[in-house]
């Protein structure tokens, strides 16, 4: 009995398994006979590596979610495109008070969200209290509104006192306020959308942009449909596709083969082969971002002013650009990028002076009895695309001049953290603006108050009451002139305690296929993909 | 036991979670009431208890970075690896135990050590390089495969019923869809066998030359019947339960290429969701999901195990009686 039991198992495995892959056969023979790819030339997709986190303006932090709620939701105002300028965007005009602490604003009328709730002081009121008030329905326990209390801090109420008329009260003026209005957190959602998507709130975005949020397949696809009713210029394609794809390589082979039409996440050693293809072409330019290498002043050696300086002297900065970031970034100067307040109109950053260098390390061999430890992330960021070789790059370097240097690596966040808590003794990081105002980079890197370990975004510990004084001051001041030299003030400051080497700036890249137009790179790394339009030649 | 090492593992991590949670502006007041709400400042023991508990009946946390629950994205991602998997399992057995019986029955060395060649490579030649050949090929050059995704981004799948495609489609009775999921799932499956297949030929091939059933073969080709027939109608019973065993040991070995194979074809599956879990520090995604790996790795070893087990003593104890 068992024994014709076992015969049948194994007769009936054997079937089993010749007919699955006949069927399996079958139906690629009927897949394959079914036509090519579906027709889709009304849809334009966008490939990247990952999937967005959470599709909140107010709780996201990733550029893949940036860049998809870039399309369906917007704020007050905006950059005007290509530039760090402000313009009106939700709000028809808006006015500041003579002590910048009052901001007024007058929205735009006759505008809907994507589920036909009318715009209006009462609706736009949502998203900012959401973020503000702890007792707040919007204010999700889940969410971390991190953004808010960095940006925004200085908001003390916002009313409405009209309408259509919206008021924001300011503890003390901020003259960066304006610039962070702009940016993805201070975005409005449908209040109503609260309700309607209960606890799929945050996955399901109902804003005003361009285009809608139609459906959601984790780590395959976003889907998003054109808002026939949108304000603004009416969008060219009726879908787009917002599309994970995590290797690079085949990311590209993608766009080759016209299977995507654009995509980030370019590796730089692409960027010559790219150059001659007539099919694609190349979107670059400067990112709003710095990659330095920081040294931790809690260190005793890292303590010494000349080390760091002889540090500095050491690296070519240049050639680094040209050869660790194959053509993706360029040599940084300052800890921020140009076109930034405060940044010199002559610039004399750092020069490369190897000889100098020398003679402070034969000055000080006790300094150098040990190996001077650079720890780097193994992944990439926008301003270290390969961050590995970098370091490597930097060790010969310094090498060169005596310095013995040896190269640690580990994974992002294991290297975040280390760097947040004060082990180790430099470390190359970067920064990665927000809202293209000097504060947003020289805050981050120099104040105090950001120097507490476990938490600290001033990896160098960095403590300087004059580089406090003037931070503070410079948020305060209002006219630009006077601003601009204080940040200048602070840069000259920066230059003589070296608390940080600023190596590069990475560049914004994005590769589509030839025959659109109407793209343009934004400063700070939007992503806006409503104005795309096909070419009127043929392809 | 595994559940003990894991907990452990994820304590030694040195980096706090929730303090990496926030890449940009880590607050420490936010960095408090999180830790709380995760009930990560009670006793370890107190943690590992409530690890279990909820582990065991479902009620997994929500993901740190998406804020999705565990389980709906196992849910989600799940289906996918595992009909992939499945679909490669059975490449793998197919095509490893064709070389295995063709090399055993071919006449000559050269076809002999060509069929036997395939298992070298497969357990050589790095997944992940296998898998671009194959974009290549398949998707460049014959132009038949689409370049990795699981369904076409603009069109609708077939409702998801129990979130494997072929199923689904089949359920819905959508030949388009169904014709569509088997496009896109033969480039991977094909990679992910080719370890399998390896497994399974390199066993076969060696039970097949033990002196009982090189016997059993001389008998059998003596009383009159063909090599084909005897391959298999007879050789193939005697030699199920070791290939059987390969199969258990090689669902560990297929779930490890799942994340290799799922990133070079962009395949929405569970392997790359741990591995993400895992470099972003998502604490209990990685704890609860790789706890869940263990056991089914563990329970389909042991099942297979067993199976096997009961396989050979029958059929020893017949086609020995026979011979």
């Amino acid at each position: 009995m068992n024994r014709i039991l076992s015969m049948h198992v194994i007769d009936w495995l054997n079937r089993g398994l010749l007919s699955m892959f006949g069927l399996f056969a079958l139906a690629l023979l009927v897949g394959c006979s079914g036509g090519g790819v579906s027709e889709r030339s009304d849809v334009f997709v966008f490939a990247r590596g990952s999937d967005a986190q959470k599709l909140d303006p107010a709780d996201v932090d990733d550029g893949e979610s940036v860049n998809t709620l870039t399309q369906i939701c917007e704020g007050l105002v905006r950059f005007k495109s290509g530039t760090l300028e402000i313009e009106e965007c939700l709000a028809e005009s808006y006015s500041v008070s003579e002590d910048g602490k009052t901001y007024s604003f007058t929205l735009r009328p006759n505008v809907r969200f994507h589920d036909s709730t009318p715009l209006n002081a009462e609706t736009a009121l949502f998203s900012f209290r959401r973020q503000m008030d702890p007792e707040h329905p919007g204010h999700l326990k889940e969410a971390s509104f991190s953004y808010w209390k960095y940006l925004y801090q200085d908001i003390e109420e916002v009313n409405a006192v009209g309408e259509m008329e919206l008021e924001f009260k300011l503890s003390k003026p901020n003259a960066s306020l304006l610039h962070s209005l702009a940016v993805f957190p201070a975005s409005l959602l449908s209040p109503a959308s609260l309700e309607t998507h209960g606890s799929e709130f945050q996955r399901h975005p109902v804003g005003t942009g361009p285009y809608k949020f139609l459906d959601w397949r984790p780590n395959q696809v976003i889907m998003l449909e054109r808002n026939d009713d949108y304000w603004g210029d009416a969008p060219e394609f009726k879908r787009i596709a917002m599309t994970v794809v995590p290797d690079s390589t085949v990311r590209l082979l993608k766009l080759k083969k016209g299977e995507i039409q654009a995509m980030d996440g370019l590796q730089p050693a692409e960027l010559a082969a790219l150059a001659n293809d007539p099919k694609i072409q190349v979107y670059q330019e400067a990112g709003l971002n710095v990659g330095y290498l920081a040294f931790n002043m809690d260190n005793e050696r890292m303590a010494n002013r000349e080390l760091r300086e002889a540090v500095a002297l050491a690296i070519d900065r240049e050639t680094l650009a040209k050869v660790a970031l194959k053509g993706a970034g360029r040599s940084a100067n300052y800890p921020m990028p140009k076109g930034f307040l405060g940044y010199p109109d002559r610039e004399d950053g750092i020069p490369l002076n190897v000889e100098k260098a020398r003679a402070i390390v034969a000055a000080h061999p006790e300094w150098f009895t040990e190996p001077l430890e650079i720890q780097v992330m193994n992944a990439p960021r926008q301003y270290f695309p390969d961050p590995v070789t970098i370091a490597t790059f930097i060790k010969g370097q310094l090498e060169a001049v005596g310095i013995p240097t040896k190269v640690v690596s580990s994974d992002f966040k294991a290297h975040l953290n280390n760097l947040r808590n004060g082990d180790f003794q430099a470390g190359l990081i970067g920064w990665m603006g927000d809202n293209g105002d000097a504060d947003n980079f020289l805050s981050v890197l120099f104040a105090s108050w950001a120097a507490e370990k476990g938490t600290a975004t001033n990896y160098s510990f960095y403590r300087n009451d004059e580089m406090d004084r003037l931070l503070l001051a410079g948020r305060l001041e209002t006219d630009i002139e006077k601003r601009d030299a204080i940040y200048g003030d602070a840069l000259k400051l920066w230059r003589k305690d070296l608390p940080i080497l600023p190596l590069v700036h990475g560049d914004n890249i994005v590769v589509m296929r030839s025959g659109y137009v109407g793209f343009e790179l934004q400063k700070i790394g939007e992503l806006r993909l409503a104005s795309i339009k096909k070419s009127k030649q043929k392809e | 036991m595994a559940s003990g090492a894991l907990f452990l593992a994820m304590k030694a991590i040195p980096e706090d979670p929730i303090e990496l949670k926030f890449e940009k502006f880590p607050d420490p007041e936010q960095i408090a009431i999180e830790r709380e709400r995760m009930g990560l400042n009670r006793s370890w023991l107190y943690q590992y208890g409530l690890f279990h508990r909820k582990f065991l009946t479902g009620n997994w946390e929500r993901s740190l970075q998406t804020g999705r629950l565990a389980t709906d994205d196992v849910k989600l991602f799940f289906p996918a690896t595992l009909e992939l998997s499945l679909i490669a399992m059975v490449f793998g057995i197919l095509f490893g135990s064709s070389a295995a019986l063709f090399a055993r029955v071919s006449p000559n060395r050269w076809s002999k050590s060509i069929a036997m060649s395939f298992g070298t490579i497969g357990l050589t030649v790095p997944i992940f390089w296998i898998g671009l050949l194959a974009l290549v090929v398949g998707s460049l050059w014959l132009g038949i495969f689409p370049l990795g995704g699981r369904f076409d981004l603009a069109a609708i799948p077939p409702p998801d019923r129990t979130g494997f495609l072929l199923i689904d489609s089949l359920l819905a009775m959508d030949g388009g869809a169904l014709g569509m999921t088997v496009r896109y799932l033969t480039l991977p499956a094909l990679c992910l066998a080719v370890f399998p297949a390896a497994n399974v030929s390199s066993v076969l091939y060696a039970r097949l030359n033990e002196p009982e059933v090189n016997a059993l073969y001389t008998a059998l080709r003596a009383r009159g019947f063909g090599p084909i027939r005897i391959v298999f109608r007879h050789l193939t019973r005697v030699a199920g339960a070791p290939v059987i065993t390969v199969i258990g040991t090689s669902i560990g070995a297929l779930l490890g290429g799942a994340f290799l194979t799922e990133t070079v074809f962009s395949w929405p599956g569970i392997g790359r969701y741990v591995v993400t879990a895992i470099i972003d520090r998502d604490l209990f995604v990685a704890q609860y999901l790789l706890l869940m790996l263990i056991m089914l790795v563990f329970g389909v070893a042991f099942l297979s195990d067993i199976i096997a087990r009961w396989l050979d003593v029958v059929s020893e104890s017949k086609e020995g009686g026979k011979g």
